[in-house]
């Protein structure tokens, strides 16, 4: 008990801290403003989805390419560690806030999640771009600058139906529930495929998990069951399509499965000079981060932006993929 | 007893360190105000970044809480957060499939139903790890370690192995913004004073668990059972139904940090909650809580929130690398239970030296 005094009076001091807070906060969100207008060197927050993925490296360098472009830009680079975590992301975010930086761009973990963080930020008078996944009805964001991935989906459609003759059995293999891009590209795939009558799609309700453990054990089971009839695969993202790629060399066939591929790793660039693989589709991360960062420092500079802005997305073929362009796709500069 | 006491004498600077959670965390909160002036933004000592801390502290704070009791029972609860996001999954569920849009009539009551699905679920958790401890008498890390998988399991069967999305419009407004820290008055329980709603529901629950460890039979039972069980069976104490009781006690708490967790992030997701329980039990053992039972105290607990989220933003503030955010406290925690031992007069061989 006699414990309680000394803790209990430094509550009160954290309380008072607390408490203080309405008049000075709304001093802190009007010098925002200030600082966008007057040239100072600005400060964006680049927040990622995760911070060990390569992806995101990409991304980074894109903006750090913008900053130096722009001059007086400083990035603020901080994302969580596991991209499936939510709570850190939206700690990110207010972290953010609280340092006052003049712009966010975001990579949302999840479409709804993060709603209320970016409204809260937007009500703080910092703007918001949202890049690469997309969010939820609701805030006034920027902008919003991705790849289409629809499109994207389409043209491994088109390429699947181009690689298998434009007949024949094949798999979709998806990735997460409730992962905003990827449901994009399965939708994309599907709908291409739509135009070839004699594609038959005998699985395409199989979700492949988060890596590529478990990604390999759902298609060792495909190929069980499919196996003496298939024609091809899609894989939706690269944890998926690294596993995948396991399972067709395991079972004997690669090269006899027609294999395509979205976002490119070391293993699946291999296999498509090893005949494994028949195509990856490509995203630009460099341009995402680059795109991203100049669109938040034209609105600041009070431009106003596309809702939706694509940064392109290309098809690498075993054919294509020695040019000089697919090469800086298939493996794009990092920080 | 009288070589301890003399122990004590001679040490007696040692006793300085009863405040030591509150004074680290004030130590803490004074050395990033001076670096983050120095080298930083200079917000790390302002109101909004204070709400921020209280706020990501809340979260923690209120499952510890349970977490508390259970640690000063003697026991331990890894399954704590993977109970929480199971319980936090079927109120997404609940909010996702069975009620009505928040502003209809006879919306209250259909909440009302979903918030007491999340309660229960919470309640049910403690007390399947009661009863099997109990029951059994098997060690309680081995029973939630059991436990901690099943939840996890039965989580990911509710949600389909995914994330659970709610119906947006069919929260209410309070439940959205109980963990909201921006500056608009509104959203706030008191208009005239910005604190958290997550924060002023952690002062009340930790006041609560206070008043019930310091004034009643049952708390004086639960610390008596964690300083030795056996005399405390011998003392007439019905050990088994207490700490039933207790783990289901702090099921109460999981399920109400289950509630902030769906307010804060809006849906429901069953591996959100694997390594929480370990934030959970860091902050108990941060505001000197003892793993070998009989000692712990509420402040001590939430002062330990308190002082993981106070460095975690320190850190980002400052532009530290997460990973090195990790290693920060994974030293403060040794350091913590260190000073602890020294109260009590461990290690040994340090003592007998000095004496």
């Amino acid at each position: 008990m006699k414990r309680f005094p000394v803790s209990f009076a430094s509550l009160l001091v954290i309380a008072l801290i607390v408490a203080g807070c309405k008049s000075s906060s709304d001093n802190s969100s009007a010098s925002n403003a200030d600082n966008a207008s007057d040239g100072k060197q600005l400060r964006i927050a680049v927040i990622p989805k995760g911070t060990s993925h390569e992806f995101w490296r990409s991304v980074h360098f894109g903006a750090e390419k913008a900053a130096q472009e722009i001059g007086n830009v400083e990035i603020v680079w901080r994302g969580p560690v596991e991209e499936s975590d939510t709570g850190s992301q939206i700690e990110v975010v207010k972290d953010m806030i609280t340092m006052g930086v003049d712009g966010i761009a975001l990579a949302p973990n999840q479409k709804g999640g993060l709603v209320d963080a970016v409204e809260e930020s937007i009500g703080e008078g910092i703007p918001v771009v949202i890049f690469d996944s997309g969010l939820d009805e609701g805030p006034e964001i920027v902008s919003y600058v991705a790849t289409d991935n629809f499109k994207g989906g389409q043209m491994a459609g088109d390429a699947m139906a181009k690689a298998i003759g434009e007949k024949g059995n094949v798999i979709l293999l998806r990735y997460l529930a409730g992962s905003e891009s990827t449901e994009q590209r399965e939708n994309g795939y599907l709908d291409a495929l739509k135009k070839y009558p004699d594609i038959t799609v005998v699985s395409s309700d199989q979700y492949a998990g988060g890596n590529a453990t478990s990604a390999k054990e759902k298609v060792d089971q495909l190929l069980q069951l499919h196996g003496e009839t298939l024609s091809g695969i899609f894989a939706v993202c690269e944890p998926n399509a690294n596993g995948t790629l396991e399972a067709i060399k395991n079972a004997g066939m690669a090269g006899k499965i027609k294999f395509i591929a979205f976002d490119p790793s070391d293993a699946l660039i291999q296999a498509m000079k090893d005949g494994h693989c028949h195509g990856i589709v490509l995203q630009d991360p460099v341009q995402m981060g680059y795109q991203s960062v100049i669109t938040l420092v034209d609105s600041l500079n009070g431009k106003s932006a596309e809702a939706f802005q694509s940064t392109g997305e290309y098809l690498a073929t075993p054919e294509n993929m020695d040019e000089e362009k697919y090469q800086k796709l298939l493996q794009p500069e990092t920080l | 007893m009288t070589e301890n006491q003399t122990r004590r004498n001679k040490l007696h600077w040692l006793t300085s360190f009863r405040h030591g959670p509150t004074l680290a965390l004030l130590a803490i909160i004074a050395l990033f105000a001076l670096l983050d002036w120095q080298f930083g933004s200079g917000r790390f000592f302002s109101p909004r970044n204070a709400r921020v801390i209280v706020n990501s502290a809340a979260l923690i704070a209120v499952p510890a809480l349970g977490m508390t009791m259970i640690i000063i029972a003697g026991g331990i609860d890894l399954s704590a957060g993977t109970a929480l996001t199971l319980s936090g999954t079927a109120l997404a569920i609940a909010f996702r499939d069975y009620t009505i849009p928040a502003d209809q009539a006879g919306a209250a009551t259909w909440i009302a139903a979903a918030l007491a699905l999340g309660l229960g679920v919470g309640i049910l958790c403690g007390l399947i790890n009661g009863l099997i401890i109990s029951l059994t008498e098997m060690v309680p890390f081995i029973v939630t370690l059991g436990t901690m998988t099943i939840f996890l399991g039965l989580g990911q069967v509710i949600a389909d192995e995914s994330t659970v999305y709610p119906e947006s419009g069919h929260l209410p407004d309070w439940l959205r913004y109980l963990c909201y820290t921006g500056s608009n008055s509104d959203h706030y329980w008191l208009g005239f004073l910005h604190i958290p709603s997550s924060a002023l529901i952690a002062i009340v629950l930790g006041l609560l668990v206070a008043a019930v460890m310091h004034f009643t039979v049952f708390g004086r039972n639960v610390v008596a059972i964690g300083s030795n069980a056996s005399t405390a069976r011998l003392c007439g104490i019905r050990v088994g139904w207490t700490t039933a009781l207790v783990y289901a006690l702090a099921g109460v708490f999981v399920a109400v940090g289950a509630l902030l967790y769906f307010a804060n992030v809006k849906n429901g997701n069953p591996s959100d909650g694997t390594g929480k329980e370990l934030e959970i039990i860091a902050a108990v053992v941060l505001g000197g809580g003892s793993l070998s039972g009989g000692r712990g105290s509420v402040l001590g607990t939430i002062i330990g929130a308190l002082i993981i989220k106070t460095i975690s933003s320190g850190c980002t503030m400052l532009s530290i690398p997460n990973t090195y955010t990790h290693i920060i406290i994974g030293v403060i925690i040794i350091i913590a239970v260190l000073i602890d031992g020294l109260r009590n007069g461990a290690p040994k061989w340090l003592f007998d030296r000095l004496r």
